[in-house]
């Protein structure tokens, strides 16, 4: 356990087994009583290859707040679920695993949310790679292709529309 | 019967009172204007299509640097003669070979007229970009032909003084 | 991965009903699939992503200021709150500290901003039920004060005018007194919308009896905003938490109290956010006379010219008009953000559908995601 007061986002670093007994106390003991998770979020540390956890949780009974961090390795993160102590973490622990990859182990129904649940890769990962194809569509998606496949209609061919001889009662 | 009255009066209420409103709000001066034939005001801060006055501009690329999403593309190349100044006393010490923005991607929040030491670089009243080519929509402002900038690159060995963001161009 | 069409769970009177994506009443592109027995919800299964542009991962490729045009497409109906959520964040971290005449210059601006959101809500609510006429009236308020914002920043709904440490630009000659006098004219119009919707009996029946959230609910998903005070709770962040000179001003923080049926219902949400525009008229005339005379570049004066916050992390919240819009931020102390995560309101008030939804009808469906007035910018950001 590692206590920083000193900084400007006091927290508490915590490991990720004792994640669950600590979120339980927090969240039941009455003289703690946090009941609102605020914010979850995640946060790849490439250099020291691990992945950060940072729970903010405040108290509506007694206006108080406590920052939690948790520190998994970057190749296999996994994390305990709090989503069946703050019914508001199951969202945000989807979210997190959406984009950065860390398993909530207990989650009720992890899976994609922002993403499509076919894509690749983990983008909020520092050494994210874009994935070359998705569907056959490149990634990133550039127009000029549009212009070799023909799809799309240059200015000259529109133009060329109009060259096309009015009719003869146009005319008279 | 007596919560039926109740009922009755908060009812023909909250019926009528919205059908009176409507009544007195028909006699009112419309707020709406018929847009195409009639020209809404602007203000003098509003942020429309960008110019480029680009006599002025010396190059220096901080508007490219400073877009958020990369729609400025410019190429420099190092001047073998004497360009003059431009209207604010910047020394203008460098080709502007390309100077394209691609309104299309522009997202208009005024962080590149900002940073523009010489201001050449504004936000014009023009907000009617409609085109039937979405690459019409890159403005070109350089003066210098493809020939000519073919001649200049030549002249400097093809190397450029800086070159930034996506060169969007047809083909 | 359990899907809804799970064909040997559902029963057979069970029928599933894909709502949205491109459903008028969503608000966006939100795709809910509603499993229904007969006319009564049981299930509900909300599905986003449709508008997700990576806005954090392109925040960790950008300056600091840079970021600023991309926080504003978050929520794009408010987006001073969510500039000025971020500009707020990164001045805490970088320790500057804005003059009191930006300070004050902001709360006005913001306070606008809020009346212009709710304004929004209230009408598109109105058009979700079936009334039209309401948000003809809505849209006419709003279109005044976003001539005014349009004046002062030069843009209608994506500003870009906060600024880290200062404001774009200063005041125009003349636009307090043109505030002053759409705050006057304001008041009549709020009256009358008033009288065309709130208290419409029609608007009631149809309102206060649906999506009742019960108070333990809306804390433990996380309801920020005028959905938790919908629910009773007194929770302003504006009022708790002041940051800007919100405590110099005077004002009250509605909440629902169950008029027309429990406590926390869709009448109550809308209720309390019909009350906080008369009080953000009320914090914007307190804000114009106590705001200091300043001179010509008062306002950027404190705007660094290269942002560089020292190392280290901080989450800070401010009170949009949706709900509490935080932004968690990493700095390495270099002129890019390390990391940007926005927990934005609207996210969490999406998360509590599965919970509130069941057990009304299918006809109430729109009533309750539109009472929750979401922006799906901002849930999928």
């Amino acid at each position: 356990m590692d206590v920083r007061v000193d900084v400007l986002g006091p927290y508490v670093r915590i490991a990720p087994t004792a994640l669950r007994e600590a979120a339980r106390i927090l969240r039941h003991d009455p003289d703690l009583d946090f009941d609102f998770l605020r914010c979850l979020s995640g946060v790849d540390y490439i250099k020291q290859n691990e992945v950060e956890v940072v729970y903010h949780l405040f108290s509506f009974r007694h206006r108080h707040r406590i920052t939690l961090k948790v520190r998994v390795p970057r190749d296999d993160p996994r994390v305990p679920t709090v989503s069946d102590i703050w019914r508001t973490a199951e969202w945000h622990e989807r979210e997190t695993y959406d984009l950065l990859g860390v398993v909530f182990e207990g989650h009720p129904d992890l899976r994609r949310i922002l993403l499509p649940e076919d894509w690749e890769g983990y983008p909020l990962r520092k050494d994210y790679q874009v994935q070359a194809y998705y569907h056959d569509i490149p990634v990133p998606y550039d127009i000029r292709q549009d212009f070799e496949k023909g799809i799309w209609v240059f200015e000259d061919e529109i133009h060329a529309a109009d060259s096309i001889p009015p009719s003869p009662e146009a005319q008279s | 019967m007596k919560y039926w009255w109740y009922r009755f009066y908060y009812t023909t209420r909250g019926i009528l009172w919205p059908l009176w409103i409507g009544l007195v709000n028909l006699f009112r001066r419309p707020v709406t204007i018929q847009y195409p034939h009639e020209k809404p005001r602007l203000f003098p801060r509003s942020r429309m299509m960008l110019y480029n006055d680009i006599d002025n501009c010396i190059g220096c690329l901080q508007c490219a640097r400073v877009c958020p999403v990369d729609c400025i593309a410019i190429e420099t190349v190092k001047a073998d003669k004497d360009l003059g100044v431009t209207n604010t006393g910047h020394k203008k010490k460098l080709y502007v070979t390309i100077f394209d923005i691609d309104e299309a991607k522009c997202c208009y929040c005024n962080l590149c007229t900002e940073v523009c030491p010489t201001e050449c670089l504004v936000m014009t009243p023009n907000f009617e970009g409609s085109v039937y080519d979405r690459y019409d929509l890159v403005l070109r402002f350089a003066k210098i032909t493809p020939e000519e900038r073919a001649e200049i690159l030549r002249k400097a060995g093809g190397k450029t003084a800086g070159v930034t963001g996506i060169l969007a161009r047809k083909t | 991965m359990t899907t809804i069409l799970d064909v040997e769970r559902i029963g057979p009177n069970a029928m599933v009903l894909h709502m949205g994506p491109q459903h008028p009443a969503t608000h966006g592109i939100l795709r809910l699939d509603l499993e229904t027995e007969g006319e009564v919800i049981t299930k509900v299964v909300p599905y986003i992503g449709y508008l997700h542009r990576c806005f954090e991962k392109h925040a960790e490729s950008m300056g600091w200021q840079m970021v600023i045009p991309y926080t504003d497409r978050m929520d794009y109906v408010a987006a001073i709150h969510m500039e000025l959520g971020y500009c707020l964040a990164v001045e805490k971290l970088a320790r500057i500290e804005p003059p009191e005449r930006v300070q004050y210059i902001r709360v006005i601006v913001a306070e606008l901003q809020r009346i212009a959101s709710h304004l929004l809500a209230i009408g598109t609510y109105g058009l979700d039920i079936g009334s039209v006429t309401p948000f003809f009236h809505a849209f006419r308020e709003r279109e005044k004060i976003l001539d005014l914002l349009e004046e002062l920043t030069g843009a209608r709904l994506l500003y870009n005018y906060v600024r880290i440490g200062g404001v774009a630009f200063d005041l125009p000659d003349g636009w307090l007194d043109k505030v002053r006098r759409f705050l006057d004219q304001f008041e009549k119009a709020w009256d009358e919308l008033n009288k065309i919707l709130t208290y419409n009996s029609v608007f009631i029946e149809r309102t206060a009896r649906i999506g009742v959230i019960p108070v333990e609910v809306a804390i433990a998903y996380g309801l920020t905003g005028p959905n938790l005070r919908g629910s009773g709770v007194r929770w302003d962040l504006r009022k708790e938490e002041p940051c800007l000179v919100y405590d110099r001003c005077e004002f009250d923080v509605p909440v629902g109290t169950g008029q027309y049926g429990p406590l926390g219902s869709a009448w109550d949400r809308y209720y309390v956010r019909v009350q906080e525009m008369a009080e953000s008229a009320k914090i914007v005339r307190q804000a114009i006379e106590q705001m200091p005379k300043g001179e010509a570049g008062d306002v950027q004066k404190a705007i660094p010219r290269v942002v560089r916050p020292p190392e280290g992390d901080i989450y800070f919240q401010y009170e949009a008009a949706r709900g509490e819009i935080g932004y968690y931020i990493v700095s390495d102390g270099s002129p890019v953000p390390y990391r940007v995560k926005a927990r934005s309101p609207c996210f969490c008030h999406i998360s509590a559908l599965p919970e509130i939804g069941p057990g009304a009808m299918i006809a109430d469906a729109v009533a309750l995601v539109g009472s929750l007035d979401i922006v799906m910018g901002e849930v999928d950001r």
